[in-house]
Protein backbone atom coordinates (compact mmCIF):
# COMPACT_ATOMS: atom_id res chain seq x y z
CA UNK A 1 0.00 0.00 0.00
CA UNK A 2 1.53 3.50 -0.44
CA UNK A 3 1.99 6.57 2.11
CA UNK A 4 -0.71 8.17 0.17
CA UNK A 5 -3.35 5.33 0.59
CA UNK A 6 -2.12 4.38 4.06
CA UNK A 7 -2.91 8.36 4.67
CA UNK A 8 -5.96 8.61 3.47
CA UNK A 9 -7.10 5.01 5.45
CA UNK A 10 -5.97 6.94 8.92
CA UNK A 11 -7.53 10.37 8.04
CA UNK A 12 -10.80 9.65 6.91
CA UNK A 13 -11.17 6.59 9.70
CA UNK A 14 -10.08 9.55 12.43
CA UNK A 15 -12.86 12.02 10.93
CA UNK A 16 -15.21 9.21 11.28
CA UNK A 17 -14.22 8.28 14.39
CA UNK A 18 -14.31 11.89 15.97
CA UNK A 19 -17.46 12.54 13.94
CA UNK A 20 -19.49 9.15 15.41
CA UNK A 21 -18.52 9.94 18.95
CA UNK A 22 -19.80 13.11 18.63
CA UNK A 23 -23.20 12.30 17.31
CA UNK A 24 -23.30 8.96 19.24
CA UNK A 25 -24.11 11.58 22.29
CA UNK A 26 -22.59 9.48 25.03
CA UNK A 27 -21.54 11.22 28.32
CA UNK A 28 -18.27 10.37 29.89
CA UNK A 29 -17.54 10.57 33.68
CA UNK A 30 -14.04 12.74 34.24
CA UNK A 31 -12.58 12.73 37.57
CA UNK A 32 -10.90 16.23 38.77
CA UNK A 33 -6.99 16.59 38.56
CA UNK A 34 -5.20 17.53 41.68
CA UNK A 35 -4.31 21.28 39.73
CA UNK A 36 -8.10 21.42 38.53
CA UNK A 37 -9.41 20.69 41.88
CA UNK A 38 -6.78 23.16 43.54
CA UNK A 39 -8.13 25.59 40.53
CA UNK A 40 -11.63 25.23 40.92
CA UNK A 41 -11.19 25.32 45.04
CA UNK A 42 -9.09 28.39 44.78
CA UNK A 43 -11.70 30.41 43.29
CA UNK A 44 -14.29 29.09 45.00
CA UNK A 45 -12.76 30.73 47.94
CA UNK A 46 -12.10 34.09 46.98
CA UNK A 47 -13.88 36.89 48.85
CA UNK A 48 -16.73 37.92 46.85
CA UNK A 49 -15.76 41.36 44.96
CA UNK A 50 -12.26 40.38 44.75
CA UNK A 51 -10.67 41.63 41.57
CA UNK A 52 -9.03 38.56 39.21
CA UNK A 53 -7.23 39.79 36.47
CA UNK A 54 -7.87 37.60 32.80
CA UNK A 55 -4.73 37.58 30.87
CA UNK A 56 -5.69 36.15 27.02
CA UNK A 57 -2.78 35.33 25.42
CA UNK A 58 -3.26 33.01 22.72
CA UNK A 59 -3.63 32.85 18.86
CA UNK A 60 -6.91 32.30 17.18
CA UNK A 61 -5.69 28.46 16.59
CA UNK A 62 -5.94 27.11 19.38
CA UNK A 63 -9.38 28.44 20.24
CA UNK A 64 -10.93 25.04 19.68
CA UNK A 65 -8.96 23.90 23.05
CA UNK A 66 -8.58 27.09 24.54
CA UNK A 67 -12.11 28.28 24.13
CA UNK A 68 -14.13 25.71 26.39
CA UNK A 69 -11.21 26.48 29.69
CA UNK A 70 -11.86 30.04 28.87
CA UNK A 71 -15.74 29.78 29.40
CA UNK A 72 -15.67 27.62 32.39
CA UNK A 73 -13.10 29.67 33.99
CA UNK A 74 -14.94 33.01 33.13
CA UNK A 75 -18.37 31.98 34.34
CA UNK A 76 -17.10 30.56 37.45
CA UNK A 77 -15.58 34.04 38.71
CA UNK A 78 -18.69 35.80 37.58
CA UNK A 79 -20.80 33.54 39.20
CA UNK A 80 -18.75 33.78 42.44
CA UNK A 81 -19.21 37.53 41.86
CA UNK A 82 -15.72 38.61 41.10
CA UNK A 83 -14.79 41.31 39.48
CA UNK A 84 -12.74 40.65 36.33
CA UNK A 85 -9.83 42.89 34.50
CA UNK A 86 -9.58 41.12 31.12
CA UNK A 87 -6.51 42.01 28.66
CA UNK A 88 -4.24 40.51 25.98
CA UNK A 89 -0.51 40.22 25.35
CA UNK A 90 -1.33 38.80 22.45
CA UNK A 91 -2.75 40.28 19.10
CA UNK A 92 -4.69 37.51 18.21
CA UNK A 93 -6.22 36.89 21.12
CA UNK A 94 -7.77 40.46 21.62
CA UNK A 95 -10.58 40.34 19.85
CA UNK A 96 -11.32 36.80 20.93
CA UNK A 97 -10.79 37.84 24.42
CA UNK A 98 -12.90 41.02 24.53
CA UNK A 99 -15.94 38.64 22.68
CA UNK A 100 -15.90 35.29 25.46
CA UNK A 101 -15.64 38.01 28.54
CA UNK A 102 -18.37 39.85 27.07
CA UNK A 103 -20.63 36.43 26.25
CA UNK A 104 -20.07 35.64 29.94
CA UNK A 105 -20.49 38.19 31.70
CA UNK A 106 -23.95 39.28 29.82
CA UNK A 107 -25.06 35.43 30.66
CA UNK A 108 -24.24 36.56 34.45
CA UNK A 109 -26.16 40.16 34.14
CA UNK A 110 -22.79 41.83 35.00
CA UNK A 111 -22.02 45.46 34.22
CA UNK A 112 -19.53 46.83 32.12
CA UNK A 113 -17.38 48.82 33.96
CA UNK A 114 -18.46 47.81 37.50
CA UNK A 115 -18.38 44.03 37.23
CA UNK A 116 -15.59 44.12 34.61
CA UNK A 117 -13.97 45.93 32.30
CA UNK A 118 -11.58 44.77 29.09
CA UNK A 119 -7.95 47.28 29.00
CA UNK A 120 -7.25 45.84 25.47
CA UNK A 121 -4.29 44.84 24.29
CA UNK A 122 -0.28 45.92 24.54
CA UNK A 123 3.04 44.56 22.51
CA UNK A 124 6.31 44.20 24.19
CA UNK A 125 4.61 42.22 26.69
CA UNK A 126 7.78 41.86 29.12
CA UNK A 127 7.13 45.95 29.33
CA UNK A 128 3.61 45.70 30.09
CA UNK A 129 3.67 42.96 32.51
CA UNK A 130 6.53 45.10 34.82
CA UNK A 131 5.05 48.23 34.08
CA UNK A 132 1.65 47.41 35.90
CA UNK A 133 3.84 46.42 38.68
CA UNK A 134 4.20 49.73 39.20
CA UNK A 135 0.82 50.97 37.82
CA UNK A 136 -2.03 49.82 35.70
CA UNK A 137 -3.02 52.81 34.69
CA UNK A 138 0.29 53.87 33.34
CA UNK A 139 0.24 50.56 30.83
CA UNK A 140 -3.43 51.25 29.98
CA UNK A 141 -4.46 55.00 30.28
CA UNK A 142 -7.35 53.76 28.33
CA UNK A 143 -9.81 50.80 27.80
CA UNK A 144 -10.48 48.87 24.86
CA UNK A 145 -13.15 51.22 23.59
CA UNK A 146 -10.65 54.54 24.47
CA UNK A 147 -12.40 55.47 27.84
CA UNK A 148 -10.44 57.06 30.06
CA UNK A 149 -9.05 54.45 33.24
CA UNK A 150 -9.68 56.87 35.70
CA UNK A 151 -13.16 57.39 34.68
CA UNK A 152 -13.94 53.70 35.02
CA UNK A 153 -15.41 52.95 38.62
CA UNK A 154 -14.02 49.59 39.01
CA UNK A 155 -10.64 50.53 37.76
CA UNK A 156 -10.47 53.55 40.10
CA UNK A 157 -8.96 51.67 43.45
CA UNK A 158 -6.91 49.25 41.46
CA UNK A 159 -3.95 50.70 40.83
CA UNK A 160 -1.62 47.72 40.00
CA UNK A 161 -0.95 43.99 41.43
CA UNK A 162 -1.36 44.67 44.81
CA UNK A 163 -4.88 45.05 44.25
CA UNK A 164 -5.37 41.76 42.52
CA UNK A 165 -5.78 38.64 44.23
CA UNK A 166 -4.48 36.42 41.24
CA UNK A 167 -3.62 36.60 37.60
CA UNK A 168 -5.30 34.14 35.41
CA UNK A 169 -2.98 33.52 32.08
CA UNK A 170 -5.09 31.67 29.24
CA UNK A 171 -2.24 30.58 26.71
CA UNK A 172 -1.19 28.77 24.03
CA UNK A 173 2.91 29.14 24.60
CA UNK A 174 5.45 31.01 26.58
CA UNK A 175 3.86 34.18 27.67
CA UNK A 176 2.62 32.48 31.42
CA UNK A 177 5.94 32.05 31.80
CA UNK A 178 6.79 35.67 31.30
CA UNK A 179 4.03 35.99 33.88
CA UNK A 180 5.27 33.99 36.22
CA UNK A 181 9.14 35.58 35.96
CA UNK A 182 8.03 39.24 35.79
CA UNK A 183 4.90 39.47 37.66
CA UNK A 184 5.14 36.08 39.98
CA UNK A 185 9.30 36.39 40.82
CA UNK A 186 9.50 40.03 40.94
CA UNK A 187 6.20 41.35 42.46
CA UNK A 188 5.02 38.53 43.99
CA UNK A 189 1.87 38.00 41.78
CA UNK A 190 -0.10 35.01 42.15
CA UNK A 191 0.04 33.32 38.91
CA UNK A 192 -2.90 30.93 37.78
CA UNK A 193 -2.86 29.35 34.06
CA UNK A 194 -5.74 27.79 31.75
CA UNK A 195 -2.86 26.33 29.03
CA UNK A 196 -2.72 23.97 26.17
CA UNK A 197 -2.27 19.98 26.64
CA UNK A 198 1.03 20.91 24.41
CA UNK A 199 1.83 23.02 27.11
CA UNK A 200 1.41 21.21 30.35
CA UNK A 201 4.77 19.59 30.46
CA UNK A 202 6.50 22.86 29.81
CA UNK A 203 4.89 23.88 33.12
CA UNK A 204 4.88 21.38 35.18
CA UNK A 205 8.25 22.27 36.84
CA UNK A 206 6.87 25.78 37.96
CA UNK A 207 3.78 23.90 39.30
CA UNK A 208 6.22 21.33 41.00
CA UNK A 209 8.23 24.38 42.57
CA UNK A 210 4.56 26.32 43.15
CA UNK A 211 5.10 29.27 41.05
CA UNK A 212 2.23 28.70 39.30
CA UNK A 213 -0.18 28.64 41.66
CA UNK A 214 -2.15 26.05 39.40
CA UNK A 215 -3.55 25.33 35.52
CA UNK A 216 -6.25 24.02 33.72
CA UNK A 217 -5.04 22.33 31.28
CA UNK A 218 -6.13 20.96 27.73
CA UNK A 219 -9.98 19.76 26.99
CA UNK A 220 -9.82 17.43 29.83
CA UNK A 221 -9.22 20.10 32.21
CA UNK A 222 -12.09 22.11 30.86
CA UNK A 223 -14.20 19.06 31.07
CA UNK A 224 -12.98 18.44 34.27
CA UNK A 225 -13.39 22.00 35.10
CA UNK A 226 -17.28 21.64 34.44
CA UNK A 227 -17.96 18.42 36.50
CA UNK A 228 -16.73 20.52 39.31
CA UNK A 229 -18.64 23.82 38.34
CA UNK A 230 -21.61 21.74 37.40
CA UNK A 231 -22.27 22.83 34.06
CA UNK A 232 -21.28 20.53 31.13
CA UNK A 233 -19.97 22.18 27.92
CA UNK A 234 -17.92 22.13 25.13
CA UNK A 235 -14.84 20.51 27.58
CA UNK A 236 -17.32 17.70 28.04
CA UNK A 237 -18.80 17.40 24.11
CA UNK A 238 -15.19 16.75 23.20
CA UNK A 239 -14.16 13.73 26.04
CA UNK A 240 -16.03 10.96 24.14
CA UNK A 241 -14.78 12.39 20.58
CA UNK A 242 -11.16 12.67 22.56
CA UNK A 243 -11.17 9.19 23.78
CA UNK A 244 -12.13 7.32 21.10
CA UNK A 245 -9.72 9.11 18.92
CA UNK A 246 -6.98 8.42 21.67
CA UNK A 247 -7.90 4.12 21.32
CA UNK A 248 -7.60 4.89 17.51
CA UNK A 249 -4.61 6.23 17.81
CA UNK A 250 -3.34 3.94 20.15
CA UNK A 251 -4.33 1.08 17.91
CA UNK A 252 -2.30 2.42 15.08
CA UNK A 253 0.83 2.18 17.33
CA UNK A 254 0.15 -0.96 18.08
CA UNK A 255 -0.31 -2.27 14.80
CA UNK A 256 2.61 -0.13 13.52
CA UNK A 257 4.58 -1.79 15.71
CA UNK A 258 3.70 -5.38 14.97
CA UNK A 259 4.55 -4.71 11.36
CA UNK A 260 8.06 -3.23 12.13
CA UNK A 261 8.89 -6.33 13.98
CA UNK A 262 7.13 -8.49 11.55
CA UNK A 263 9.00 -7.07 8.71
CA UNK A 264 12.29 -6.51 10.89
CA UNK A 265 12.37 -10.85 11.55
CA UNK A 266 12.06 -11.11 7.86
CA UNK A 267 15.24 -8.78 7.09
CA UNK A 268 13.11 -5.91 6.12
CA UNK A 269 15.40 -3.18 7.87
CA UNK A 270 13.24 -0.61 9.10
CA UNK A 271 10.48 0.06 6.45
CA UNK B 1 -28.18 31.24 9.10
CA UNK B 2 -26.01 33.47 10.56
CA UNK B 3 -23.01 35.51 8.05
CA UNK B 4 -20.00 34.98 10.38
CA UNK B 5 -21.06 31.30 10.75
CA UNK B 6 -21.05 30.38 7.08
CA UNK B 7 -18.18 32.37 6.27
CA UNK B 8 -16.30 30.65 9.18
CA UNK B 9 -18.05 27.05 8.27
CA UNK B 10 -17.31 27.65 4.45
CA UNK B 11 -13.39 28.54 5.39
CA UNK B 12 -12.94 25.31 7.74
CA UNK B 13 -14.20 23.43 4.96
CA UNK B 14 -11.95 24.83 2.58
CA UNK B 15 -8.66 24.46 4.69
CA UNK B 16 -9.69 20.84 5.24
CA UNK B 17 -9.40 19.95 1.60
CA UNK B 18 -6.00 20.19 2.12
CA UNK B 19 -6.05 16.72 3.57
CA UNK B 20 -7.16 15.68 -0.08
CA UNK B 21 -4.65 17.70 -1.63
CA UNK B 22 -3.17 20.74 -2.07
CA UNK B 23 -5.89 22.67 -3.98
CA UNK B 24 -6.25 26.69 -5.02
CA UNK B 25 -9.88 26.95 -2.47
CA UNK B 26 -6.90 25.67 0.42
CA UNK B 27 -4.36 28.13 -1.14
CA UNK B 28 -6.95 31.21 -1.05
CA UNK B 29 -8.20 30.41 2.77
CA UNK B 30 -4.76 30.22 3.51
CA UNK B 31 -3.97 33.60 1.94
CA UNK B 32 -6.76 34.77 3.44
CA UNK B 33 -5.80 33.68 7.05
CA UNK B 34 -1.91 35.01 6.46
CA UNK B 35 -3.06 38.58 5.37
CA UNK B 36 -6.20 38.85 8.11
CA UNK B 37 -3.82 38.24 10.61
CA UNK B 38 -1.12 40.78 9.88
CA UNK B 39 -3.54 43.31 8.98
CA UNK B 40 -4.96 42.95 12.44
CA UNK B 41 -2.07 43.04 14.19
CA UNK B 42 -0.95 45.78 12.47
CA UNK B 43 -3.67 47.74 13.04
CA UNK B 44 -3.93 47.04 16.91
CA UNK B 45 0.34 47.77 16.67
CA UNK B 46 -0.97 51.34 15.05
CA UNK B 47 -3.84 51.91 17.47
CA UNK B 48 -2.38 50.56 20.98
CA UNK B 49 1.27 51.64 20.50
CA UNK B 50 2.09 53.59 17.41
CA UNK B 51 -1.07 56.42 17.79
CA UNK B 52 -1.97 55.91 21.18
CA UNK B 53 1.46 56.22 23.14
CA UNK B 54 3.58 58.40 20.39
CA UNK B 55 2.01 60.71 17.66
CA UNK B 56 -1.12 61.70 20.10
CA UNK B 57 0.85 62.47 22.92
CA UNK B 58 3.48 64.23 20.65
CA UNK B 59 1.06 66.18 18.92
CA UNK B 60 -2.02 67.15 21.24
CA UNK B 61 0.17 66.90 24.30
CA UNK B 62 3.54 68.49 23.60
CA UNK B 63 5.49 65.71 24.68
CA UNK B 64 8.45 66.72 22.83
CA UNK B 65 10.57 63.98 24.66
CA UNK B 66 9.00 61.87 22.41
CA UNK B 67 10.85 62.62 19.36
CA UNK B 68 13.96 60.62 21.27
CA UNK B 69 11.72 57.36 20.43
CA UNK B 70 10.44 58.82 16.96
CA UNK B 71 13.71 59.29 15.83
CA UNK B 72 15.35 55.98 17.31
CA UNK B 73 12.31 54.34 15.85
CA UNK B 74 13.05 55.67 12.61
CA UNK B 75 16.63 54.75 12.94
CA UNK B 76 15.62 50.92 12.90
CA UNK B 77 14.61 52.07 8.81
CA UNK B 78 18.42 53.14 8.14
CA UNK B 79 19.13 49.29 7.51
CA UNK B 80 17.51 49.71 4.29
CA UNK B 81 20.19 51.33 2.87
CA UNK B 82 23.68 49.88 3.11
CA UNK B 83 25.43 53.50 3.73
CA UNK B 84 23.49 54.66 6.69
CA UNK B 85 22.63 51.08 7.74
CA UNK B 86 25.30 51.58 10.87
CA UNK B 87 22.50 54.09 12.30
CA UNK B 88 20.88 51.07 13.75
CA UNK B 89 23.54 49.71 16.00
CA UNK B 90 22.11 52.41 18.15
CA UNK B 91 18.64 51.44 18.45
CA UNK B 92 19.40 47.80 18.56
CA UNK B 93 21.94 48.20 21.29
CA UNK B 94 19.60 50.01 23.57
CA UNK B 95 17.01 47.73 23.10
CA UNK B 96 19.66 44.26 23.62
CA UNK B 97 20.91 46.21 27.16
CA UNK B 98 17.17 47.38 28.30
CA UNK B 99 15.92 43.41 27.40
CA UNK B 100 18.60 41.72 29.14
CA UNK B 101 18.53 44.32 32.13
CA UNK B 102 15.11 43.11 32.60
CA UNK B 103 15.45 39.27 31.69
CA UNK B 104 18.33 38.42 33.16
CA UNK B 105 17.95 38.60 36.73
CA UNK B 106 14.04 37.24 36.89
CA UNK B 107 15.02 34.65 34.12
CA UNK B 108 17.81 33.39 36.43
CA UNK B 109 15.63 33.45 39.71
CA UNK B 110 12.58 32.44 38.27
CA UNK B 111 13.55 29.52 35.95
CA UNK B 112 17.13 28.46 37.83
CA UNK B 113 17.40 29.80 41.72
CA UNK B 114 13.45 29.29 42.18
CA UNK B 115 13.57 25.35 40.42
CA UNK B 116 16.38 24.70 41.87
CA UNK B 117 15.35 25.33 45.55
CA UNK B 118 12.34 23.37 44.69
CA UNK B 119 14.68 20.61 43.56
CA UNK B 120 15.94 20.31 47.40
CA UNK B 121 13.31 18.19 48.94
CA UNK B 122 14.20 16.59 52.00
CA UNK B 123 13.76 12.69 51.52
CA UNK B 124 12.05 11.99 55.43
CA UNK B 125 8.54 13.82 55.44
CA UNK B 126 7.54 15.31 58.50
CA UNK B 127 5.13 12.15 59.71
CA UNK B 128 8.76 10.27 59.42
CA UNK B 129 7.90 8.36 56.23
CA UNK B 130 10.04 8.33 53.01
CA UNK B 131 9.30 10.41 50.00
CA UNK B 132 9.84 8.54 47.13
CA UNK B 133 9.04 11.48 45.12
CA UNK B 134 11.85 13.25 46.09
CA UNK B 135 13.85 10.33 45.37
CA UNK B 136 12.75 10.05 41.80
CA UNK B 137 13.60 13.94 41.57
CA UNK B 138 16.95 13.77 42.90
CA UNK B 139 17.68 10.75 40.84
CA UNK B 140 15.90 12.18 37.54
CA UNK B 141 17.95 15.43 37.67
CA UNK B 142 21.54 13.73 38.68
CA UNK B 143 21.23 10.77 36.11
CA UNK B 144 19.73 13.69 33.42
CA UNK B 145 22.61 16.11 34.07
CA UNK B 146 25.17 13.36 33.95
CA UNK B 147 23.70 12.79 30.51
CA UNK B 148 24.22 16.50 29.21
CA UNK B 149 27.80 16.18 31.07
CA UNK B 150 29.69 15.55 27.63
CA UNK B 151 33.34 16.43 28.70
CA UNK B 152 33.79 13.30 30.52
CA UNK B 153 32.98 9.86 28.52
CA UNK B 154 30.29 8.06 29.59
CA UNK B 155 31.72 5.32 30.82
CA UNK B 156 31.70 3.01 34.20
CA UNK B 157 28.89 4.94 36.47
CA UNK B 158 29.16 7.78 34.12
CA UNK B 159 28.11 6.14 31.03
CA UNK B 160 25.07 4.24 33.81
CA UNK B 161 24.30 7.54 35.08
CA UNK B 162 23.72 8.71 32.04
CA UNK B 163 22.00 5.64 30.70
CA UNK B 164 19.58 5.98 33.48
CA UNK B 165 19.23 10.18 32.43
CA UNK B 166 18.11 8.54 28.45
CA UNK B 167 14.92 6.94 30.15
CA UNK B 168 13.63 10.15 32.39
CA UNK B 169 14.85 12.05 28.79
CA UNK B 170 12.63 10.03 27.41
CA UNK B 171 9.55 9.84 29.08
CA UNK B 172 9.62 13.50 29.45
CA UNK B 173 9.75 13.18 25.52
CA UNK B 174 6.69 10.74 25.48
CA UNK B 175 4.67 12.69 28.04
CA UNK B 176 5.60 15.56 25.68
CA UNK B 177 4.59 14.27 22.60
CA UNK B 178 1.22 12.59 24.32
CA UNK B 179 0.05 15.66 24.65
CA UNK B 180 0.94 17.55 21.79
CA UNK B 181 -1.15 14.56 20.14
CA UNK B 182 -4.19 15.66 22.77
CA UNK B 183 -3.83 18.96 22.28
CA UNK B 184 -4.21 18.77 18.02
CA UNK B 185 -7.03 16.50 18.25
CA UNK B 186 -8.54 18.95 20.69
CA UNK B 187 -8.50 21.65 18.06
CA UNK B 188 -9.84 19.00 15.28
CA UNK B 189 -12.75 17.89 17.89
CA UNK B 190 -13.38 21.65 18.14
CA UNK B 191 -13.69 22.46 14.47
CA UNK B 192 -15.70 19.06 13.92
CA UNK B 193 -18.13 20.53 17.41
CA UNK B 194 -18.70 23.69 15.06
CA UNK B 195 -18.76 22.21 11.78
CA UNK B 196 -21.60 19.84 13.57
CA UNK B 197 -23.21 22.41 15.93
CA UNK B 198 -23.44 25.59 14.84
CA UNK B 199 -23.04 25.15 10.93
CA UNK B 200 -24.89 21.92 10.13
CA UNK B 201 -27.03 22.17 13.00
CA UNK B 202 -26.64 18.57 13.81
CA UNK B 203 -25.91 18.64 17.33
CA UNK B 204 -28.67 19.27 20.08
Amino acid sequence: MNSNKTRWIIYSTLLIVVVLSYLLGINLITHPSPEVQKSYTFIENLPESSVVMVSFDHEASSLPEIQPISLILLRHLFRRNLRVVGLSLFAEGTAIGYRTLTKVAQEYGKQYGHDYVFLGFKPQHISAILGMGESIRGVFPEDYFGNKIEEIPLMRKIRNYDDILVVISIADGDRTMQWIEYAGAKYHQRIMAGLTAAMITTYDPYLASGQLSSAVGGLKGAAEYENLYGRRGMGNRGMVAQTAAHIFIIVLIVIGNILYFKNRSKGGGNR
Amino acid sequence: MNLGILIAGLLTLAIYSFLYKDNPVYRAAESLLIGLSIGYTLVLFWQSTLFDKLFYPLLREHGIWLTIPLILGLMMFSRLTRKWSWLSRIPIALMIGAGAGAAIPAMLYARTLKQVSATVHPLIMENGGFDISAVVVVIGVLTTLAYFYFTREHKGVMGKMARVGTYFLMIFFGATFGYTVMSRLSTLIGRIDFLLGDFLHLLK
